[in-house]
């Protein structure tokens, strides 16, 4: 069984006077461990297909189906809390807490999940070394460059144990010694605790590391291929 | 953790935080303390009237209620002062025969309650003495004395060593005349007081009617007004068949004007919240709208709605309270300074004596007072959560995250 399963998914955006498709009946299965990139141009539905899997979009028609939970039977709290347990997000501009340190950041979603303080302190220390931040525990997001500040999204992501990782243009914003170092960090992750990552993206560097690439194009799959030359740099 | 983020939050526009927490402040310290002048001067004619003559128990037959005639007294009135000097709160007990009368000068008459009393004995409940502004306090070797007020001495163009009549009904129901001589004139807070009642001595009445000593009226003083309950309370059970009151049953419209006063003060400062209440909305929807984005991340990383709901709430309660706090001190302040040194209104005194109320306020405000502001802050506070909380909770998460 796939750990995200996506049955012929439409997205129609009624927003404006003309409806707009973003999504057209697309099926997708991403396995445990994988490492696989939502790759194509602006407004091929990389983030619509992202928001639909992480539940922050309802699909106009299909299913999506996570850990053998059909989304479409969660009410909103529910998915809300289902989320918080199962899906990490990492998004494009960092979104952190801005008021918090770097540790109250990742123990804040510890905290949702009502984990007791020591337990979250050494989860929140060890995640935060994980990515390489050991020495900026206690700086503020104003205090990081922004490559520090994705590492410690990607730390948060991680904090509640999620069965899958969600990450959106993760190195949009990035230098290239950043968005490299990040995703040496992701892909250890994947490699040592068979994380599953889903990421979309057009920045080359990171298609060239996916160990899948899925390609949209006008909301609809155009290519889905195992990349053979993945790490190979 | 939720507290530690409201609290961080509440500051992270500081300069948009300190203005409502200033307006705060200054609103409720402003309230606090013209409610503190006002409760100041009710505590002022409260008192004026407990140490005039009020005292703070007072006891008479049920039928001298009824009909203040010369002859309803307190049978064996000794015996009911030994039994009331047993009380440990009682420090003072006085004893005065009252007869309603006519006071006349060469000029002029006018009504008055008569009032013989022991000046000595009177001293221990009534700080008349002190209000002297002319003469003495009865301590004089002058046959008939008496003691009245300036009102009633400007009325009937009398000034101190004048000769005044005194005429009332005897127990024979014969009318009495006698002279008597102004030996002091008082000035209290009240010209209604001060132009209705003479004091004369008890032996002197009672040399006149030629009668054993009879008194209307025990007036008790109490250590502290806080036993007055208690006390009462036994000197009740002790004297079952005598009217015992305290100074809220014998002056209603004090007690009432308090009750008022309370509802007035309440509304006031409710008045002042209710507008602070749309600045304090006006500054938390900034907030929301500042971080929609925030909030999106929030909701999508697991934050249930009602938990940021609860978050908004909180920092308004945080933001509020800190405004409520400053405020609360900033009264405290002004109102022990006022307290120490009193204001002085007497430019004013004219009117405010014709109310009974001393030209010089001294500010206080009962604790009760501090305890309903701060649940009314805080009522404030969680009404002023309810536009942005309800703004916040329904954002849609995937919008809000891309909204910059």
């Amino acid at each position: 069984m796939s750990l995200i399963e996506l049955k012929n998914i439409s997205k129609i955006y009624n927003e404006t006077k003309v409806p707009v498709t973003a999504l057209r009946d697309v099926s997708l299965s991403i396995e445990k461990g994988d490492f696989a990139a939502i790759v194509g141009p602006s407004g091929s539905g990389k983030t619509t297909a992202l928001n639909i899997i992480g539940g922050l979009d309802v699909p106009s028609a299909g299913e999506v189906i996570i850990d053998d939970k059909n989304l479409a039977d969660l009410k909103s709290e529910a998915l809300i809390n289902f989320r918080l347990h199962h899906i990490g997000f990492v998004f494009q501009a960092y979104n952190l807490i801005p008021v918090f340190t770097a540790r109250e950041n990742v123990e804040f979603i510890m905290l949702l999940q009502k984990m007791p303080k020591i337990e979250r302190n050494k989860r929140a220390v060890e995640l935060l070394t994980a990515v390489g931040l050991s020495d900026r525990l206690d700086s503020r997001p104003s205090e990081l460059s922004g490559g520090q500040q994705q590492r410690v999204a990607v730390a948060r992501a991680l904090a509640s144990h999620p069965s899958f990782v969600l990450a959106d243009e993760p190195t949009a914003n990035l230098d290239s010694a950043s968005a490299l170092s990040l995703l040496q960090i992701m892909e250890a992750l994947n490699h040592d605790y068979q994380m599953t990552f889903v990421f979309s993206t057009h920045d080359p560097r990171v298609i060239k590391r996916a160990h899948r690439v899925i390609t949209l194009e006008d909301g609809q799959i155009a290519s889905d291929v195992i990349n053979q030359n993945a790490h190979d740099d | 953790m939720l507290f530690s983020l409201a609290w961080k939050n509440v500051w992270r526009n500081k300069k948009r935080s300190l203005i409502i927490l200033a307006a705060i402040a200054v609103g409720l310290g402003s309230g606090l303390f013209a409610s503190a002048v006002m409760y100041g001067m009710w505590d002022s004619t409260v008192n004026t009237s407990i140490n005039r003559d009020l005292g703070h128990i007072q006891i008479h037959t049920a039928a001298f209620q009824q009909d203040a005639l010369i002859g309803n007294f307190i049978p064996d009135f000794n015996a009911a002062v030994t039994i009331i000097r047993n009380e440990p709160a009682v420090v003072g007990v006085a004893c005065r025969t009252i007869i309603e009368g006519m006071a006349s000068s060469a000029t002029s008459s006018s009504g008055v309650k008569i009032l013989a009393i022991d000046p000595t004995i009177e001293k221990t409940v009534s700080d008349l003495y002190t209000n002297m502004i002319d003469g003495q306090y009865f301590d004089t070797e002058k046959s008939n004395p008496i003691v009245i007020g300036k009102t009633l001495a400007g009325k009937l163009d009398l000034h101190l060593n004048s000769k005044i009549v005194l005429s009332f009904q005897g127990p024979d129901e014969s009318i009495i005349y006698n002279a008597f001589r102004i030996v002091g004139i008082f000035d209290t807070e009240s010209s209604i007081f001060d132009g209705t009642n003479v004091f004369i001595l008890q032996n002197d009445l009672f040399s006149l009617l030629d009668v054993q000593p009879f008194v209307h009226e025990i007036a008790v003083r109490l250590n502290t007004i806080k036993n007055l309950e208690p006390a009462l309370l036994t000197v009740q059970t002790a004297l079952p068949t005598l009217k015992v009151e305290s100074w809220k049953k014998l002056a209603p419209e004090l007690s009432l004007m308090y009750d008022l006063l309370t509802l007035y003060l309440n509304i006031f400062l409710g008045i002042i919240l209710f507008a602070l209440l749309f600045g304090i909305t006006n500054t938390m929807l900034m907030a929301v709208i500042d971080r929609v984005r925030e909030f999106g991340v929030l909701i999508a990383v697991g934050l249930k709605r009602k938990k940021l709901a609860a978050l908004i709430m909180l920092e308004t309660i945080v933001l509020s309270i800190s405004g409520g706090a400053v405020g609360i001190l900033l009264g405290v302040i002004l109102i022990r300074i006022f307290a120490a040194t009193g204001i002085n209104l007497a430019f004013l005194a004219k009117g405010l004596s014709s109310l009974g109320v001393s030209s010089m306020l001294y500010p206080s405000l009962p604790f009760s007072t501090y305890l309903t502001l701060t649940g009314m802050i805080i009522v404030t506070a969680i009404l002023s959560a309810i536009v942005p909380a309800r703004k916040a909770i329904k954002l849609n998460p995937s919008s809000a995250i891309r909204t910059y």
